[in-house]
């Protein structure tokens, strides 16, 4: 039996064992992995193995650098231009804009749309990205019919961080798997503040005192680079803090 | 050609509404510099400048050639800037921006027009034959303050630097290799370093220090302020922007000097620190054909 999560590199062969095995489902394969056919998986990225049993997939868990969209994905984005019926919204510098319809907010009409400035920045998910294509973006849900906390953001701060830790910081359990803690632990602290995580590399942090959203993005910041575990982090949260007060 | 990627509405007040609570989004304080770190090449003249997140890389190099009609006894003495895509992807290639234009002018200014180093030396043969020294300066990675980081790389790149040592005898120029003769220094005179400071507000109250680029693209203005460590003025560019009030100018110059000395210190260490790794056996003494003076 091989070790738990290997780190992998391109081109080399996995272990039979690791792959999951399920009675109905069929196998899904993740970012990072690609199929030879007949019957060979190889790794594209190097990074670490992760194999989900329950959904029967498996997927590289990578740092890069670069984010590719991929449909359902929650971003930041910054418009840059309008246009007659849509926005023109940058993901990431000196790539092609997505678009962003100006109906696609909760309860928007030709009349009620959000005025959104040059510059301005929303919070939004990838409804459409094909790989020729600019992506589509929208800000409410199109079963609902609400936003789900998707919209423009206002004030605050945007950080850029990256992709391996904003995916981390957007797992479900962010602190057992993901291994971040700082935002919990300076939640812990008193701190409040409030966050919104872009899987393209960016987290905006907004609070009623701008000395908390410094602190947060240092925090942030720092974990990121460092690439702290969750004891240091709460090393640094205590430092952090305590040059605060 | 592309455009540098503009921060968003959000980010633009953020930075300026912290400034006004004194608070930098690093946590350092308005007059603080970020970590500045300097390592040497393996050759001589290479000199590899890190402030925070920007890097600058400095590359002396010296052939000899005819000088100019004009200045018949002087040197030649160049540095060229090179920002290439690698920095940022607003930069191409063969196509000079404003910041890079910027940068070499105040370069020249600094270490060339200020005589930190003494071009009459560089003269081989009057009118005929000198020696040519050139500084490549590359920006590897752009995090605002590109200034004070190229100029710190430059001083440093030239004071590193050793050329081939040379001899004339009965009208016959030689250049000896480093295995023949020790390599010789280039004779400086004095060590200018920029300062750079940007102004925010609307009047241009605040006035930071080494500012990143994110705070750079929302400053009001900027000034640089050339000195060495004696506090001798070399120039003062402030290129446009909102006018600053002469006192507060005063004060920048003032604790302007005290980062000087601070450069001039960290520099002479680590150009000791270097000397001595060289130095494997103490045998440079020895080599050195040098006159002391």
């Amino acid at each position: 039996m091989a070790t738990e999560n290997p780190l992998v590199l391109p081109g080399d062969e996995i272990d039979p064992s690791l792959i999951p095995t399920h009675k109905t489902k069929p196998l899904r394969l993740g970012p990072g992995l690609r199929h030879v056919p007949p019957n060979q998986i190889l790794p594209t990225l190097a990074g670490h193995l992760i194999a989900d049993h329950r959904k029967n997939a498996l997927y590289v868990e990578y740092n890069g650098g670069r984010y590719i969209p991929s449909p359902s994905d929650l971003v930041i984005g910054q418009v840059t231009r309008s246009a007659a019926d849509l926005y023109y919204v940058n993901l990431t510098p000196y790539t092609p804009n997505a678009s962003l319809p100006h109906l696609a907010f909760e309860g928007a009409t030709k009349k009620t749309r959000p005025q959104l400035a040059n510059g301005a920045l929303v919070y939004a998910r990838i409804s459409l990205a094909n790989r020729h294509m600019d992506p589509e973006l929208e800000c409410v849900s199109t079963s609902t019919g609400k936003s789900e906390g998707l919209g423009p953001l206002t004030g605050g701060m945007v950080f850029d961080i990256s992709l391996g830790l904003a995916r981390r910081l957007l797992m479900a359990r962010s602190r057992d798997v993901g291994k971040v803690a700082v935002l919990e632990l300076l939640g812990a602290e008193g701190l409040a503040f409030e966050t919104a995580v872009g899987r393209n590399g960016k987290v905006w942090v907004n609070s009623e005192s701008v000395k908390t959203v410094v602190v947060v993005g240092r925090a942030l910041k720092e974990t990121d680079e460092k690439e702290l575990g969750v004891e240091q982090q709460k090393k640094l949260v205590q430092k952090l803090i305590k040059e605060m007060r | 050609m592309p455009r540098e990627a503009e921060p968003s509405l959000n980010e633009r007040q953020f930075v300026l509404k912290a400034l006004e609570e004194n608070l930098r989004l690093d946590g350092r304080t308005f007059d603080k510099y970020r970590a500045l770190a300097l390592t040497f090449g393996d050759e001589y003249g290479v000199a590899d400048v890190t402030l925070g997140r920007t890097r600058v890389l400095a590359k002396t190099s010296a052939e000899v050639t005819v000088p100019y009609a004009d200045r018949p006894l002087d040197g030649i003495f160049t540095i060229t800037t090179e920002l290439s895509p690698m920095a940022s992807p607003a930069f191409e290639i063969n196509r000079p921006t404003e910041t890079e234009i910027l940068l070499s002018r105040l370069l020249e200014k600094t270490v060339r027009r200020s005589g930190a180093m003494d071009t009459e030396s560089l003269c081989l043969v009057a009118g005929q034959k000198c020696w040519s020294v050139r500084v490549d300066v590359h920006v590897l990675s752009h995090d605002g303050n590109l200034t004070d980081a190229a100029c710190f790389a430059v001083v440093a790149a030239l004071r590193h630097f050793r050329k081939p040592d040379t001899s004339m005898e009965g009208g016959v120029l030689t250049v000896y290799t480093p295995a023949e003769r020790e390599p010789v220094p280039l004779s400086w005179l004095h060590s200018p370093f920029c300062i750079t400071w940007c102004f925010f507000g609307d009047e241009g109250q605040m006035a930071l220090l080494d500012a990143t680029w994110s705070e750079e693209q929302v400053r009001v203005g900027s000034c640089t302020i050339s000195l060495n460590r004696h506090g001798e003025i070399c120039q003062i560019a402030k290129l446009g922007g909102t006018p600053v009030e002469a006192v507060a100018l005063l004060q920048c110059t003032n604790v302007a000097l005290t980062k000087a000395k601070e450069f001039s210190t960290y520099l002479d260490k680590k150009l000791a620190e270097d000397a001595k790794r060289r130095d494997k056996d103490g045998l440079m003494a020895e080599l050195s054909a040098e006159n002391d003076r």
